[in-house]
C-alpha cells in the first residue's frame, strides 16, 4: 500500500533506480521514522543504497520532484535529527559499510558512511590505530552519524571530537553534485567546507565516502574508579584535576542513581553506595601515565575520596566502560521513556548546575540521573519518566527547558555533542541572536538554496528562508 | 498488502521497555548481515508496537517476524533488559493461533520431531538415499548413521537427555559424554521414549500447545531428584524454561534440576584423569542458547581448558546462523551469518573449533569448519593421556 | 536573558570602525601580509581591538580580543602553566594567525589551529556582530563557522574576538638532531610534538614528562639541540603526508613537516586548485556573506 503521501511517480522512480531498495510499505516506514530521542516522523519513502553513485541518482531524483530527503545512519542521535518532517525520502545508509582502503602511511582509513564506528577500531586493532572519537554508542552509531553530528564521546577530553579527526568528505550535495570537501594534505586550498559539513546534521548534503585520521593506540592506559559520598566533592575534584594541568585520556561522572542502574546491567563491583564515582583514564607513555595516577590520586584524596580503584587488567577495564557507556539505555530500569540532556558548562559550574539540576526535577515531580563527561563540562542529565503517565511530557519539557535555561545563565550551550536537530533548534535563540542565526542561515543556504537536505532541523521555524515545507512537528517535540 | 486483524498479547511492559537505543544492533546476526531496520530487535519490537497499537498486521509483518533467528544475543547486549525471546515467542504464538503463519507441511515437521519411531525410519530412509549418493549435496547433511548401538546406562546419579534428531544422527556424541562423566566418577541414567522432544524449535516456531505436551512428556520421563544433566546448549535452554513455559511448580522444580553438562562437570573437574602437555588451541563456539539464555557458556572454557588451550573468539558471541530450523528455512541468510563466523574462526588461527550445540555443529560443518562437540574434543584428549 | 549575548566595549568600536560601507582591510602583525595576495590599495584599515577579556586557568580557556598579539596572549597563559601552542612570531596577532590559517611546527601532536578555536566573534559586511561557536570546551550548537573563519583572510568576516582553548605546558621539551630515515622515526615514536626532515637531517621535538621523553629519546641515536632549525619563508607546501618521500633528492632549500604534510620552502608556490563544485560553493559564501565585496579586497582564496 503506497501511503498518500508518497507520490506514485516518485516512487517508481525510485524503484527504477534501486528495485525493492525503495520501499513504502506501511511496516516498514514506520520503522524510519524515530531516532534514539523521543521524537517521531514518518518518511514518505525508504530508500536503501549501496554506494554513492545510488545516493546521488536518489538525490536528483528528489530534486526532479521537488521533495525532500534526509539521510540516516544507526538511527541512534538524541536530538532528532534523522526523523524525517515534511515527508521527505529517507537515505538510509546502513548498507554503505565497507572499509574502502586503509592508508597507514597517511594514517587515513576511507570509509563508507554505515561503517559502524567501533568495528572501524576493531579491524585496526592489529595495526595498532583506531579511530579516536568514541560516543558511548559506539558499537552502533555509524562514521557517517558522527560526521552530521559532529560525535563526541569521553575519549574527546583528550583527543577531541570527530571534526579534528576527518581529513576529507566525499558529499552529494542538495542539486545532486558529487564533490570532495577537504583533501588528505595539511592545508587544503580554500575555506575550510570540510569542517562546516561537519556537525551540519545533513542539512547541507549526504556525506558517501569519509577519509577518517587514524590514532595511534597508547602504550599505556590505566583506568581508575573513584568513589564519592557527596557528588559535590566529585564534581570538585574534577575542576581541580585539570587544573593541575593534567588532561586524562578521558574524566567521567556518575551520580548514585546512575551507578545503580549501571550495576544492576554489568555487576563490575560499582559502589552503589556511592553518592557518585568518577571514572578517569589515563593513557600515554609510562611516565605521563604514572604521574596522572598519582595526581589524580592526590586530588581525589584531597577531594574526601572514598575509594581509588585501579582497574587491574583489560577485562576489568572493559567491564568499567561497559557500565559508562550502557548508562542511558540501563535508565530503563527505572522508567522506561527518558529525556537526555546534552547542555556543557564551564567545569567550574559543574556543581552548581548539578544541584540546580536536582532542584529543578524535584519541583517538577521526575526523576534526574546524571552521567556525564565531567571533564569537558558536557552534562548529559536524564529525566526518567512514564510517558503512560498522563500529563508527564509536559512536565519532562518545562523541567528540560529550565536545565538549558541553567546552563546557559551558567556560561554554558545547548549542545556537547548530540548536535540541535529538531529537539533543541528552538532553543537556539538563547544562545544566538536573531543575527547570528541569520548568517548561519546564509551559510547553510549556500550549500542548499532549495531547503531539500533534512529541511526543519537546526535553526527555529521561521527563521530559515526556505522553510516551505509545512510547520509541522511531530508529537512530542519542543516547539 | 491485505490487513488482517491480530491481538499480539504482548505484556504492555515489555514492549514499553525497549527505549530504542539501538544498541542490540550490532548484536543481531540478520540485522549484521542485511543492516536492515526491519531486520534487528529494535525494528521487530517497534513492529510489535504498531501491529498491537493498530490491532492489523499484513504478510509484511509475518515474513519480518519469520526472519528472526531467535538467538537472544539481543537480550545480552540490552541494557535494558527486554526480554526479547519471550516476545518473540509470543508474537509468533499469535501469529500461529489466529493466522495461517506456519503452513501444514512446517507443522508436520515439528510434530515428527517428537515421534522417535518415525524419525528413526526417517533418518534410516535418509542415511541409505546418502550412501547410494541420492541426496542432493546441497543439503549438506551430516553423514547419517545406518545403525546405532543402544546407550548403556551405568548408574543413577546423573540423567543425561538425550532428545529427537541428535540422539538419531550423533549418538556417538551422547557417548563421549556419558565416558566423561564417568571419569569425573557418576553413574549416567537415560531416560526413556517420553523424553523424545524437549519442545524448543516448537516453542520457536510458536507452536506453544505442542510444546507443552512435548514438555510435560518429557518431565515425566525423569523420575527421582537426580540431576538432568544436557549435552545440547539448546534442549538445556529449553528445559530450564519449563517452569516458566507450564508456570506449575513441578515444572519450576523440573528446570531447576536441569544442568548444561559444563555446569555440572566444572564441580568435578578434580576427578577427571590429569591433563596432558602441548594443549591443542581450541576455538570455542558459544551456542547462542547456552551463552545468552542459559548463561553457562563459561563453564565450556573451563572444562576444556584442562585438556586443551581454549580460544575465544572476537565475535562476541554473534550467532552462527544455525538457529534450529532456521538454517533450512532461510538458508541464504544463514549462510551469510555464518560467513562471519568463519571469518571470525580463521582470524583465531586454531586447529579446531568446539561447539556444546548440534545445530551450530551440523551447520558450522556444512561451512566447511572443523567442528566437534567439547566434550568429544575432551574425551579424546583425556583418554589419550591415560 | 544570557549573559553570553554581552559584548566587550572595543568589540562594539571595531565594528562601528568596519562599518557597512567601502573596502576595508584588517591590519594585524603583518607577519604573513603577503599571504592571499596584497591588499587593493586605497582600502581603509582597520585594526581588532588587543585585550584579553579573560582567562580561566581551571577552564582552560582564553578570550580575547584577535587583535591581541600571540606573545602577550602566551605570556599571560604561561603564568598559569598554559599555551596556545601557535608557534609563530610573537608579533603576530591571534585574528592574523586565525585568519590565515597556517599552523605552527608543533602541529602533529597538538593538532591544527583552528581546532583551538572555540568561539569567534566576528563583525560582517553590514558592520553587524555576529557571535558562531562557544565559550566551552566542547560544543555543537549550530553551524561551525568558526571552522569556515580560520584561514578565510577575512574574506567572510572580520575577526573580532576569540575564545580559544589552551593546553598546558609541557614539562619537559626536547629538541634532537640526527640522521636517519624521517618516516621509520616518525612511525618508532609515540605521539612526537614535532619531526621535520631537510632532505638530509631530522629534528625531532619530544614532549611531556621527563622520563617519557628520554625513553623516546633513547630510541634515537639523536644529538640534543636548542630550538628547531630556520624555516624558510619564503615558500610553503601542502602535501600529504606520504608524498613527502617524494622529497627525497631534492636539492633546494626545504623543511619538511613529517606526518603533516607542510613543506616550507624558499620559493612561493601557487595552491592546489579547486575542484570546480568547491569553487562554486565558495564563491557563493562570498556572494551571500559578503555581497559588496567590501571585506578584505585583494586577498585571493577561491581564483576566478
Amino acid at each position: 500500500m503506497v501511503p498518500p503521501s508518497a507520490d506514485k511517480p516518485l516512487l517508481d522512480d525510485l524503484q527504477t533506480l534501486l528495485g525493492d531498495r525503495a520501499r513504502a510499505e506501511d511496516f516498514e516506514l514506520g520503522l524510519y521514522g524515530k531516532d534514539g530521542s523521543v521524537l517521531e516522523g514518518r518518511p514518505a519513502i525508504v530508500c536503501l543504497p549501496i554506494n554513492s553513485e545510488e545516493v546521488r541518482c536518489i538525490v536528483n531524483i528528489c530534486g526532479d520532484h521537488k521533495r525532500p530527503f534526509i539521510a540516516r545512519g544507526s538511527g541512534t542521535g538524541l536530538s532528532g535529527g534523522a526523523v524525517p518532517v515534511g515527508d521527505p525520502v529517507v537515505i538510509a545508509t546502513a548498507k554503505m559499510n565497507r572499509i574502502i582502503e586503509v592508508d597507514l602511511d597517511n594514517r587515513i582509513a576511507w570509509v563508507e558512511p554505515g561503517v559502524l564506528n567501533l568495528d572501524l577500531s576493531t579491524q585496526l586493532k592489529g595495526l595498532g590505530f583506531h579511530f579516536a572519537p568514541d560516543p558511548s554508542s559506539q558499537q552502533v552509531c555509524s562514521i557517517g552519524g558522527n560526521v552530521a553530528n559532529n560525535s563526541g564521546g569521553p575519549h574527546c577530553l583528550a583527543y577531541g571530537v570527530t571534526s579534528a579527526h576527518v581529513a576529507a568528505i566525499e558529499v552529494v550535495l542538495p542539486d545532486g553534485s558529487i564533490t570532495v570537501l577537504g583533501d588528505l594534505t595539511a592545508e587544503p586550498s580554500g575555506y575550510d567546507l570540510r569542517g562546516l559539513f561537519i556537525g551540519s546534521e545533513g542539512t547541507m548534503g549526504v556525506a558517501t565516502k569519509i577519509a577518517v585520521r587514524l590514532t595511534q593506540n597508547p602504550p599505556e592506559v590505566r583506568t581508575l574508579l573513584l568513589d564519592f559520598s557527596d557528588v559535590r566533592d566529585g564534581a570538585a575534584a574534577v575542576s581541580a584535576i585539570i587544573a593541575q594541568g593534567l588532561i586524562p585520556a578521558a574524566l567521567e561522572m556518575m551520580d548514585h542513581r546512575a551507578i545503580e542502574v549501571v550495576e544492576a546491567f554489568v555487576n563490575a563491583g560499582y559502589p552503589t553506595e556511592a553518592d557518585a564515582v568518577l571514572l578517569v583514564e589515563l593513557d600515554g607513555l609510562a611516565g605521563g601515565v604514572e604521574n596522572g595516577v598519582e595526581v589524580v590520586r592526590r586530588v581525589a584524596e584531597a577531594h574526601h575520596v572514598g575509594e581509588v580503584r585501579l582497574a587491574a587488567d583489560e577485562a576489568e577495564r572493559a567491564l568499567l566502560w561497559k557500565g559508562r557507556k550502557n548508562a542511558f539505555g540501563a535508565v530503563a530500569r527505572i522508567k522506561p521513556d527518558y529525556y537526555l540532556h546534552d547542555t556543557v558548562v564551564p567545569r567550574g559550574k559543574l556543581v552548581e548546575v548539578l544541584e540546580k539540576v536536582y532542584r529543578i526535577a524535584d519541583a517538577h515531580n521526575l526523576i534526574a540521573i546524571n552521567v556525564f563527561h565531567a571533564g569537558d563540562g558536557n552534562l548529559h542529565p536524564i529525566l526518567a519518566y512514564d510517558s503512560r503517565e498522563p500529563g508527564v511530557l509536559e512536565r519532562v519539557h518545562a523541567a528540560g527547558r529550565a536545565i538549558i535555561t541553567a546552563s546557559i545563565e551558567a556560561g554554558g550551550v545547548l549542545s556537547g555533542e548530540h548536535g540541535i536537530g529538531l529537539e533543541k533548534r528552538d532553543y537556539m535563540g538563547m544562545l544566538f541572536t536573531e543575527h547570528d542565526m541569520a548568517t548561519q542561515d546564509l551559510v547553510r543556504e549556500a550549500f542548499d538554496p532549495e531547503g531539500l537536505a533534512n529541511p526543519l532541523k537546526i535553526l527555529p521555524s521561521g527563521s530559515r528562508c526556505s522553510d516551505s515545507f509545512g510547520q509541522h512537528v511531530p508529537e512530542g517535540a519542543w516547539v | 498488502m491485505k490487513k488482517v486483524a491480530v491481538k499480539l498479547g504482548i505484556d504492555s511492559e515489555d514492549l514499553a521497555s525497549c527505549v530504542s537505543c539501538g544498541l542490540c544492533l550490532p548484536h543481531c546476526p540478520t540485522y549484521r548481515v542485511t543492516q536492515e531496520e526491519s531486520a534487528s530487535p529494535r525494528g521487530r519490537i517497534a513492529l510489535m508496537r504498531q501491529a498491537e497499537s493498530t490491532g492489523l498486521i499484513d504478510q509484511t509483518f509475518v515474513d519480518f517476524m519469520d526472519a528472526c533467528i531467535q538467538c537472544r544475543g539481543c537480550e545480552t547486549a540490552c541494557p535494558a533488559g527486554v526480554p526479547f525471546g519471550s516476545m518473540m515467542e509470543t508474537t509468533r504464538e499469535a501469529l500461529t493461533q489466529q493466522t495461517s503463519y506456519q503452513s501444514w507441511w512446517r507443522r508436520w515437521g515439528y510434530r515428527v520431531l517428537g515421534c522417535p519411531n518415525i524419525l528413526t525410519i526417517g533418518s534410516r530412509a535418509l542415511a541409505v538415499l546418502q550412501r547410494l549418493k541420492l541426496l542432493p549435496s546441497k543439503l549438506a547433511l551430516p553423514k547419517i548413521p545406518l545403525m546405532q548401538a543402544p546407550l548403556v546406562p551405568s548408574g543413577e546419579d546423573v540423567w543425561l537427555f538425550t532428545g529427537c534428531v541428535m540422539d538419531v544422527w550423533m549418538r556417538d556424541t551422547h557417548r563421549a559424554t556419558q565416558r566423561v562423566i564417568e571419569a569425573a566418577g557418576a553413574g549416567v541414567r537415560f531416560p526413556d521414549k517420553k523424553a523424545a522432544c524437549c519442545g524448543a524449535l516448537h516453542v520457536h516456531a510458536g507452536l506453544g500447545e505442542e510444546a507443552r505436551r512435548l514438555a510435560r512428556r518429557t518431565m515425566s520421563a525423569f523420575p527421582g531428584d537426580a540431576p538432568i544433566l544436557v549435552d545440547s546448549a539448546g534442549c538445556g535452554a529449553q528445559m530450564k524454561e519449563y517452569g516458566h513455559l507450564l508456570n506449575t511448580s513441578d515444572a519450576h522444580k523440573f528446570s531447576q534440576r536441569v544442568l548444561d553438562v559444563h555446569e555440572w562437570l566444572v564441580n568435578h573437574l578434580d576427578e577427571l584423569p590429569a591433563a596432558h602437555a602441548n594443549p591443542p588451541r581450541i576455538a570455542i563456539q558459544d551456542p547462542c542458547h547456552l551463552r545468552h539464555v542459559q548463561q553457562a557458556h563459561d563453564p565450556v572454557r573451563v572444562v576444556l581448558a584442562r585438556y586443551a588451550d581454549p580460544v575465544i573468539l572476537d565475535d562476541e558471541g554473534l550467532c552462527c546462523g544455525a538457529g534450529g530450523a532456521y538454517s533450512a528455512l532461510y538458508p541464504d541468510t544463514a549462510a551469510a551469518v555464518r560467513e562471519r563466523k568463519i571469518e571470525s574462526i580463521n582470524r583465531a588461527q586454531v586447529h579446531e573449533v568446539a561447539s556444546a550445540n548440534p545445530g551450530c555443529l551440523l551447520h558450522l560443518q556444512a561451512g566447511g569448519v572443523r567442528v566437534r562437540h567439547p566434550l568429544e574434543i575432551v574425551d579424546d584428549l583425556m583418554r589419550k593421556d591415560i | 536573558m544570557n549573559p553570553q549575548h554581552f559584548i566587550e566595549e572595543p568589540i562594539l568600536r571595531f565594528a562601528s570602525d568596519v562599518g557597512s560601507v567601502g573596502p576595508v582591510t584588517v591590519v594585524g602583525g603583518q607577519t604573513q601580509w603577503e599571504v592571499g595576495g596584497l591588499p587593493f590599495p586605497g582600502s581603509r584599515e582597520v585594526r581588532a581591538p588587543a585585550g584579553i577579556w579573560s582567562h580561566e586557568p581551571e577552564e582552560m580557556t582564553v578570550r580575547c580580543g584577535a587583535g591581541t598579539s600571540i606573545g602577550d596572549l602566551n605570556e599571560k597563559c604561561a603564568q598559569f602553566g598554559q599555551m596556545v601552542p601557535f608557534d609563530l612570531n610573537s608579533e603576530a596577532t591571534v585574528g592574523g594567525v586565525l585568519a590565515v590559517g597556517r599552523s605552527g611546527f608543533r602541529r602533529l601532536r597538538y593538532g591544527p589551529i583552528r581546532d583551538l578555536v572555540l568561539q569567534i566573534r566576528h563583525v560582517d559586511h553590514s558592520g553587524q556582530i555576529v557571535t558562531s561557536g562557544g565559550p566551552t570546551v566542547k560544543n555543537v550548537s549550530g553551524y561551525d563557522l568558526c571552522r569556515l573563519l580560520v584561514g578565510s583572510l577575512g574574506k567572510l568576516g572580520c575577526i573580532a574576538e576569540v575564545t580559544l582553548r589552551c593546553l598546558p605546558i609541557p614539562e619537559t621539551t626536547l629538541w634532537l638532531r640526527g640522521a636517519g630515515d624521517p618516516f621509520e622515526i616518525y612511525n618508532q615514536l609515540y605521539r612526537p610534538s614535532s619531526v621535520l626532515w631537510n632532505g638530509k637531517q631530522v629534528w625531532v621535538c619530544l614532549e611531556g614528562v621527563k622520563s617519557d621523553v628520554e625513553s623516546q629519546a633513547a630510541l634515537l641515536d639523536f644529538e640534543e639541540v636548542d630550538s628547531p632549525p630556520n624555516f624558510p619563508t619564503q615558500g610553503r607546501m601542502s602535501l600529504e603526508p606520504k608524498a613527502l618521500r617524494g622529497l627525497a633528492g631534492n636539492s633546494t632549500d626545504w623543511i619538511a613537516e613529517i606526518g603533516v604534510g607542510v613543506v616550507h620552502c624558499g620559493e612561493s608556490q601557487t595552491p592546489a586548485p579547486l575542484s570546480n563544485t568547491n569553487k562554486v560553493l565558495m564563491n557563493e559564501l562570498e556572494r551571500r556573506l559578503d555581497p559588496s565585496g567590501r571585506l578584505n579586497p585583494g586577498r585571493q582564496l577561491v581564483a576566478t
